[in-house]
């Protein structure tokens, strides 16, 4: 087995409302003094390294903004050239999946400040006479 | 407990996963063992001659070697599920989750394992977003307390 197959690669992505930018993220990053790699990107920052300072780091940053930070894990380690954009001259397939659900972040993070339970059965049909007693009172 | 999600490449899921303790097993974590073996000479573009031969435990041999390749990566997840989140009618499909008969055939096999299970479509909305992440979390919610007896019986 390599080492490289001991290290993890993991992206950590912004949400629309987060109180940082991918600027501070990048200083809170290097500011943890780890021995990391890492890359800043368009959506946040993917970072590199052995799994349990890639863990202790996500879980540090995590708590800076908890509702407004993901994080996703990744196959290929960044700049890794059959996969970076620089080389392929397009977005990586993964970017598409990511860029659709980012649509979605902002109200992930509304659900996420504002959690609430809910029921998992499926909502049932009213019965017939139910529904006719609910016509009959709207046309009162 | 380990939550099998589907799409296998999904952020939100893996991440609201992760977000209640759970470990989210994705598709990300079978392709890094891929394309960090030394043994594969351009990886991801080959697989090894083993793949197909081990997708033989989920499709028949009639069954085109793209599934079976793809079901060799999808394998482990569907072994090692102990909890499952399918997400169904998401947009976007490429690379190893590009094939439809693939994700058929997963998503048959993840709901045959008899193991809890949230079955949801791709909100479009505001209102359909916040009760899917209120549903994940309650279903997540629901697996930690029904994990907690069983630890105590071991104890």
């Amino acid at each position: 087995m390599s080492p490289e197959n001991d290290k993890v690669t993991r992206m950590i992505i912004l949400g629309p409302k987060a109180q940082l930018s991918q600027s501070e993220l990048l200083g809170k990053l290097h500011m943890l003094e780890l021995p990391l790699t890492i890359k800043s990107t368009c959506y946040g920052a993917v970072i590199h390294g052995d799994d349990k300072i890639v863990q202790d780091a996500i879980t540090k940053i995590r708590d800076l903004d908890p509702s407004n930070i993901f994080t996703k894990d990744r196959g290929f380690a960044p700049g890794d050239p059959r996969r970076c954009r620089a080389k392929r001259g397009a977005a990586r397939e993964g970017f598409h999946q990511l860029e659709k659900e980012y649509e979605l972040l902002e109200y992930v993070c509304d659900a996420l400040k504002d959690p609430k339970k809910v029921s998992l059965e499926e909502s049932k049909k009213i019965s017939l006479d139910e529904f006719r007693k609910i016509v009959q009172e709207c046309e009162k | 407990m380990k939550v099998a999600v589907f799409p296998p490449n999904s952020l939100i899921l893996a991440d609201m996963v992760e977000r209640k303790g759970h470990e989210p097993l994705v598709i990300q974590k079978e392709i890094r063992q891929k394309v960090t073996d030394p043994e594969i000479d351009s990886p991801p573009f080959n697989i090894t001659e083993e793949d197909p031969i081990k997708g033989l435990k989920y499709a028949a041999i009639e069954v085109p070697s793209g599934i079976r390749g793809r079901m060799a990566i999808f394998g482990p997840i569907i072994d090692e599920a102990d909890a499952i989140i399918i997400m169904e009618d998401a947009p976007y499909g490429f690379g190893c989750i590009g094939c439809a008969r693939t994700n058929e055939l997963t998503m048959y096999f993840l709901r045959k394992k008899g193991v809890p299970i949230l079955e949801l479509h791709y909100p479009e909305t505001r209102e359909e977003t916040m009760e899917m992440v209120n549903k994940i979390n309650t279903f997540l919610d629901s697996l930690t307390e029904s994990s907690k007896p069983n630890e105590e019986q071991r104890e």
